[in-house]
């Protein structure tokens, strides 16, 4: 395998000279033939690669644009697309989204309820139900945390798609992370809720009942405040991808 | 890996270079002055260079640098070999070491243009080491798709049961004399036979053709229908007949006879500035379909050296 040499060829430029005396005009006229022959087929061939070159490099240039005029078509997150995965699409964030913040919000509505049942005249049942929101809250912010858009994540939620491609399954919901846009929102709400879960721990902490109903206004306002964080994501959520995202 | 010894004219039977006459020489051929213009860069390449406390050739260094790369596509299986991952080798096997074998069989068949382009030898040896790789990645792409493909059939069911499989096993045993006769022995003892068995090569390069066009089709994706799923939309750069086709075309422009006098005869003009004007072309549009082909190399090689396969 030293030599791939091209035998058939070099022996038909080598051995022709040999027929022929190499000073005889026939010879010659023959040599200028082979030679424009030559120049015939380079010219063509070197055509062909110029428009074929040319044809491509145009092409190649609104490769970004079809990739995310097709990507938009598919109803794809732009911001979350990568080349060579399935695209997440918006239905699939707000499913995410969903999946995260719809179980919370009943179990912070059941908890706040039970608070509400028994702030006036139970201490111990109010406290158990702080102390149960405090735990859904901060399930809620891990949840948020786990699907905002970091390196981290996105890392995770790649080689998760990868696998699941890999096997011929549909994306998995842990892969799906929220935009760039949402996750500065998500953000902004694991914070207060984090003001708030802190707030309620400390409400659950109460050695009476006076003292419990005393955190009442502070924790309404934190939970205004979350609240409002959560409405805003609800509607970053809500608005599909456009094509200057 | 390839050696340093200089694969030069003298040890091929048939290749004439040293029987020519003067006459001839001076009439039609520029080989001398082809000679006296590389041996300026291939003398360049002997010279010896100090490194640590020994002495290492120019050429030695040169020939690992541009031969290690050949290595890639069976390293990115490594992985998956030594955990023995079924599905890293059902998913993109064929991707990793077949793509591998495409590159390193392109490889194999660049160095006799570059030889006539710039009349230099050093790179020879290359040339049996692209085809000693390209051997290994196709006989690995075979073994593995066989063992793995999801096909009816047994191994050979696999490897021979679909028309496109055929040609890639025809490929296969093709291959397996030119690495068993890839050597200086086989060489010295096949004698005049040697070259003409190694002509396979040529074989082999159609044989490619017909493999890939029968995988491909000669149109490319639309929506959903076509073969590939290019994950960036672009599947007419990912049409890997076109890749073989733009690829092929400079290889074999320039085994032509007639481009070879034409080059010759300018080269012995002393304008090697108008071959390389007139090459470039299509030299730019082998750079332009080797550089997607090594782009998916790296890609589908990346991911199954992480054990997670891309099925694209």
């Amino acid at each position: 395998m030293d030599d791939f040499e091209d035998a058939p060829w070099e022996s038909a430029v080598r051995t022709r000279p040999q027929r022929r005396g190499p000073t005889s005009q026939t010879y010659a006229r023959r040599g200028e033939d082979d030679t424009r022959a030559g120049k015939v087929i380079l010219v063509f061939v070197g055509v062909l690669s110029s428009v074929l070159v040319i044809a491509g490099l145009i092409y190649a240039t609104g490769a970004s644009a079809r990739s995310k005029a097709a990507a938009l078509a598919a109803g794809c997150e732009l911001s979350l697309f990568k080349s060579g995965i399935p695209c997440i699409t918006h239905q699939m964030v707000m499913s995410q989204y969903q999946a995260i913040v719809t179980p919370a919000s009943n179990q912070l509505n059941a908890d706040t309820a039970a608070y509400r049942a028994n702030e006036g005249h139970n201490l111990v049942a109010a406290e158990a139900a702080l102390t149960a929101e405090v735990t859904a809250e901060q399930a809620l912010d891990n949840s948020l945390a786990a699907a905002a858009f970091t390196p981290q994540n996105r890392a995770r939620a790649i080689t998760l798609i990868t696998n699941a491609m890999s096997f011929g399954n549909p994306v998995p919901l842990a892969a799906i992370t929220f935009t760039p846009q949402m996750t500065v929102i998500a953000d902004a709400l694991v914070r207060d809720i984090q003001a708030l879960a802190k707030l309620t721990a400390e409400q659950a902490r109460s050695s009476s009942l006076r003292q419990l109903r005393s955190f009442n206004p502070s924790v309404d306002v934190a939970t205004a405040a979350a609240q409002s964080e959560l409405n805003l994501l609800r509607t970053a959520v809500a608005v599909p991808p456009t094509a200057s995202q | 890996m390839a050696t340093t010894r200089d694969y030069g004219p003298d040890v091929y039977p048939g290749d004439a270079v040293g029987t020519w006459n003067e006459q001839e020489q001076s009439a039609y051929d520029s080989k001398s002055q082809r000679r006296a213009g590389r041996s300026r860069v291939d003398e360049w390449m002997e010279k010896d260079f100090k490194f640590g406390g020994s002495r290492i050739k120019r050429r030695a260094v040169a020939l690992i640098l541009l031969g290690a790369p050949a290595i890639a596509p069976l390293f990115f299986m490594l992985p998956a070999t030594l955990t023995l991952n079924e599905n890293t080798f059902s998913v993109s096997v064929d991707d990793t070491l077949g793509t591998g074998a495409e590159l390193c069989l392109f490889l194999c068949l660049l160095v006799t243009p570059l030889v006539t382009l710039t009349g230099q030898r050093w790179f020879v040896p290359l040339r049996r080491w692209y085809g000693i790789m390209m051997a290994c990645c196709a006989i690995g792409d075979a073994i593995a798709a066989g063992l793995t493909d999801t096909f009816a059939g047994g191994f050979f069911g696999v490897v021979a049961g679909h028309v496109f499989e055929l040609m890639g096993f025809t490929m296969v045993l093709l291959v397996i004399p030119l690495l068993i006769t890839g050597n200086p022995w086989a060489q010295r003892k096949l004698g005049r036979y040697w070259k003409k068995l190694h002509y396979l090569t040529y074989v082999i390069w159609g044989l490619l053709f017909f493999h890939l066009s029968l995988l491909e089709g000669f149109g490319f994706q639309r929506g959903s229908n076509g073969s590939g799923f290019p994950g960036d939309g672009e599947p007419i750069f990912h049409q890997r007949l076109y890749q073989y086709s733009a690829a092929s075309l400079f290889l074999l422009t320039l085994r032509l006879p007639p481009v070879k006098r034409w080059i010759a005869a300018r080269q012995s003009e002393g304008r090697n500035w108008v071959v390389y004007a007139t090459i470039a072309p299509v030299f730019l549009l082998f750079v332009f379909a080797m550089t997607f082909i090594i782009n998916e190399e790296i890609f589908k090689g990346i991911n199954s050296f992480r054990e997670t396969p891309s099925a694209e």
